[in-house]
């Protein structure tokens, strides 16, 4: 039982800590008004080659940049302007 | 396997009914991959496999993502369920996922192992089916990214089933390899669950480096029995770094990973004599893994190369029955048809040194050719 409750408190400590520093973070102004083709060349290479946007329709980017977004752990803001472009060129 | 087939049919058919028009929330997306392999004096056309991944977007918030592997293999067709699960979004830099998910112990499993993503045919040593580390479990996970300045940063927490031990008393389970730990077992063998988690930093204002750690830790015997409270201490490292470099025209790729396994010590039986004996459970793995793409030639032939070397090692614990050091070189020319779509010739040698336990080494090569195909859709 002793192992579980400081396996608990453990959690909980990093949890809300984790929070705050989640809460605290945030994009320099460069980063923020970074445009989405830059992004998508940028993150998609990390792993694979970058998508050409007529790959898929437009509805379907937005499923795709759902998928990618939990995938490869991408913001809300980078997933937005990076579909917004795709979507664009299409 | 009709069945399946009718029943993955009827679903896709019935997602795809519930679109209004103009809107899509299903997509089914996937990759396949086939080709042909010369080792020693066999050759073979190997693979015969696809894997459809199946994405529903219930709403803003919420996506389900599923992805099965059909494989031929023996003379019968295989499927196996990757994974599974829901992911929540809860804000900018998190989403809660649950289901069977793919890991992030390294980047290996999680994202580059994909036939089309894969820049050789084969695996690293260690990476593969029965390796060292997990590639997938059933759980809970709290994932995201995190905008630091100009930098980045990745987190991952997850509470899973969790690997188990074999401890050698299960006929069915090869009971000479006693002290391996399994993963991706279902349903799990004691009441502990497995807590791990991955963070990893992309210090440069482009994401072009990434460096990660990976930890997992929980308790692996099965319950009741004496291997009950023996604990398991898994770790990864990776590294990526990819880049544009203007002197060399081209796209430079650099993926590394090492995996950790530490098992508390335990006492097993040895099939092979009928007594107990034990050993230090460590395994490791690693990998490097090098490519370039000159996509600035001008030629639109040169601009489809690539070209990609890598070299893993694999390391069992010395005393057990199971034990091994491998090593092994790979290289391979790739040629892109399209973004997804791409024709993998590639060498590899290996050396299999198998250690019985007596303290007798045997060095095997395993030399091989491959010419794959892959694609994504």
């Amino acid at each position: 039982m002793k192992v579980k409750h400081i396996k608990l408190f453990l959690i909980s400590v990093s949890l809300f800590f984790g929070a705050l520093f989640l809460a605290s973070c945030s994009p320099s102004q460069a980063q923020a008004s970074k445009p989405g083709a830059l992004l998508w060349g940028e993150n998609c290479v990390r792993c694979h080659n970058a998508p050409s946007p007529s790959a898929f329709s437009d509805s379907q980017w937005e499923v795709v940049g759902k998928h990618m977004r939990v995938r490869a752990s991408l913001t809300a803001d980078e997933v937005d302007k990076i579909v917004e472009f795709l979507k664009m060129a299409n | 396997m009709r069945k399946v087939l009718l029943v993955l049919l009827f679903l896709t058919a019935m997602l795809s009914a519930q679109e209004k028009p103009g809107e899509s929330r299903f997509l089914l997306r996937g990759y396949a991959h086939s080709g042909i392999e010369v080792r020693g004096d066999e050759t073979t056309f190997v693979g015969g496999s696809f894997n459809p991944i199946f994405l529903w977007r219930q709403s803003d918030k919420l996506l389900f993502e599923a992805e099965l592997e059909v494989e031929y293999e023996n003379g019968e067709t295989v499927i196996g369920l990757e994974y599974a699960n829901m992911s929540y979004i809860i804000n900018d830099y998190a989403t809660l996922r649950l289901g069977k998910f793919l890991l992030p112990f390294g980047t290996f499993a999680s994202k580059l192992h994909p036939a089309w993503i894969n820049r050789l045919s084969s695996k690293p040593l260690g990476f593969g089916h029965d390796g060292v580390g997990p590639a997938r479990d059933l759980g809970v996970e709290l994932r995201g990214g995190v905008p630091l300045g100009d930098a980045k940063m990745t987190y991952s927490v997850y509470m899973i089933n969790g690997p188990a031990l074999n401890d050698g008393t299960n006929p069915n389970v090869e009971p000479e390899e006693a002290g391996m730990l399994l993963y991706d077992r279902g349903e799990d063998n004691n009441n502990n669950k497995a807590i791990g988690g991955r963070v990893s930093f992309l210090p440069l204002s482009n994401s072009s480096m990434e460096i990660g750690f990976s930890g997992l830790y929980g308790k692996v015997g099965n319950v009741e029995s004496k291997y009950e409270d023996l604990a398991a201490l898994l770790y990864a490292v990776d590294f990526s770094y990819v880049s544009r470099v203007s002197f060399l025209s081209g796209v430079v790729d650099i993926k590394a990973q090492l995996n950790g396994v530490n098992v508390d010590d335990a006492s097993y039986f040895n099939v092979e004599d009928s007594s107990n004996y034990s050993f230090a459970n460590q395994s490791s793995a690693y990998y490097v893994q090098m490519s370039y793409r000159p996509v600035n030639m001008g030629s639109d032939f040169i601009n489809s190369l690539e070209f990609v070397g890598r070299y893993s090692e694999l390391s069992f614990p010395d005393g057990a029955l199971w034990s091994s050091d491998q090593t092994q070189y790979a290289f391979g020319i790739n040629y892109w048809l399209d973004w997804r779509t791409v024709v993998k010739l590639s060498y590899q040698f290996a050396d299999t040194g198998v250690h019985e336990a007596e303290g007798e080494a045997g060095e095997a090569s395993n030399d091989a050719v491959f010419l794959h195909w892959a694609f994504g859709f």
